[in-house]
């Protein structure tokens, strides 16, 4: 039998993992970080057909509401995602500091060397 | 270029109205230094005005923080040569004639760096007295100023700071970094003037989180293993 909270969850979860191959395929996203969000689809998915382990699992628990475990689940999913993410920015923050200074110093180098040739040609050979 | 040849670095954001007056200090009270300016990110023609006053610059296209300008100079210096490095702000905060004492510790191989305190000065409050002093037992010499900008480097360094220099508003950061990495640092005491023009960059909330990242920084800095080859 399938009710409509597995139907929702899956329809959300092939939703998602159809966005993210779209997304691919266009290059929007790269694959290195689309592997999380594939995963994380598939988990969804996964979960939404599986009733009888939901159910246990929410026995066990003690949880009185079984799809409340797919919060459960959710959230700290998300923020692992997140903190990764805050990772990925903070690393791209500090390369492309690094670039813009190193930008800075080649066009004072460059400045340098077109007023050193410009000197040269300015004098009577 | 000799070997004690000194460099001079500004680092500036929209600091036009105020660096003519700075550059010609300098040049008038440290007579053998080269300057450099380190613009970060201006929006007010610093960099053509300075540029018309045919002093050395350093362009950053986009604004990175005082650190970050640092680090660009400071690496610039050493692809130059240059073994003594002070750094003076752009604000006229700074004064130039205090310089040679700032060089002395360094000249005479007491320190690697050597920073300006402003100590004597009744501005400095109670919450930088108080970082003051949790800044000392962390590194274990007495730091009166830990916020002070004022400073002058050496060769080490100019060598390991050209790469590692704290970015943002990193001062108290770099004290930690400094003693971390195993180079001296000295002290010696200075009179702050007022800012000669422009607006200060530091607002209410960007002091509050200075503080608070100086706080996470001396949690942290000393728990973080020393920069290869630098490490005591």
């Amino acid at each position: 039998m399938i009710d409509r909270v597995t139907l929702v969850g899956v329809i959300v979860s092939a939703l998602l993992l159809v966005i993210v191959f779209e997304l691919v395929r266009r290059r929007r996203l790269t694959e290195e970080y689309s592997f999380v969000w594939i995963l994380a689809a598939f988990a969804m998915l996964g979960l939404s057909f599986s009733r009888p382990l939901l159910n246990g699992a929410a026995r066990w628990l003690g949880i009185y509401y079984p799809p409340a475990i797919l919060l459960l689940v959710l959230v700290p999913l998300v923020f692992a995602a997140l903190l990764y993410f805050s990772v990925v920015v903070s690393r791209q923050r500090e390369q492309i500091e690094r670039l813009v200074e190193e930008v800075s110093i080649l066009g004072a180098e460059l400045r340098d060397l077109q007023r050193r040739t410009s000197d040269q040609r300015g004098e009577p050979s | 270029m000799g070997v004690d040849d000194l460099l001079v670095l500004i680092p500036a954001h929209n600091e036009a109205a105020s660096l003519p007056a700075v550059i010609a200090e300098v040049r008038a009270l440290v007579p053998g230094a080269d300057i450099l300016i380190v613009d970060d990110g201006s929006t007010d023609g610093t960099f053509r005005l300075v540029e018309r006053l045919g002093v050395r610059v350093l362009r950053i296209h986009e604004r990175i923080g005082v650190g970050g300008a640092m680090r660009t100079g400071l690496r610039y210096a050493g692809r130059l040569g240059y073994r003594r490095v002070a750094r003076v702000d752009g604000d006229g905060q700074h004064p130039p004639a205090e310089i040679d004492a700032l060089v002395a510790p360094l000249n005479s191989g007491i320190a690697d760096v050597c920073f300006g305190s402003r100590f004597a000065d009744a501005r400095v409050g109670l919450v930088r007295r108080a970082l003051a002093l949790c800044l000392s037992a962390l590194t274990g010499r007495q730091v009166t100023d830990p916020t002070s900008g004022f400073c002058a480097f050496g060769p080490r360094a100019i060598d390991l700071l050209s790469d590692h220099h704290p970015t943002g508003y990193g001062e108290a950061e770099l004290l930690l970094f400094l003693s971390r990495n195993g180079l001296r640092a000295a002290e010696v005491p200075v009179a702050f003037r007022p800012r000669i023009a422009g607006q200060t960059t530091l607002t209410p909330l960007r002091k509050t989180t200075a503080i608070a990242r100086i706080m996470l920084a001396m949690l942290i800095v000393p728990l973080r293993s020393g920069v290869e080859g630098h490490a005591s």
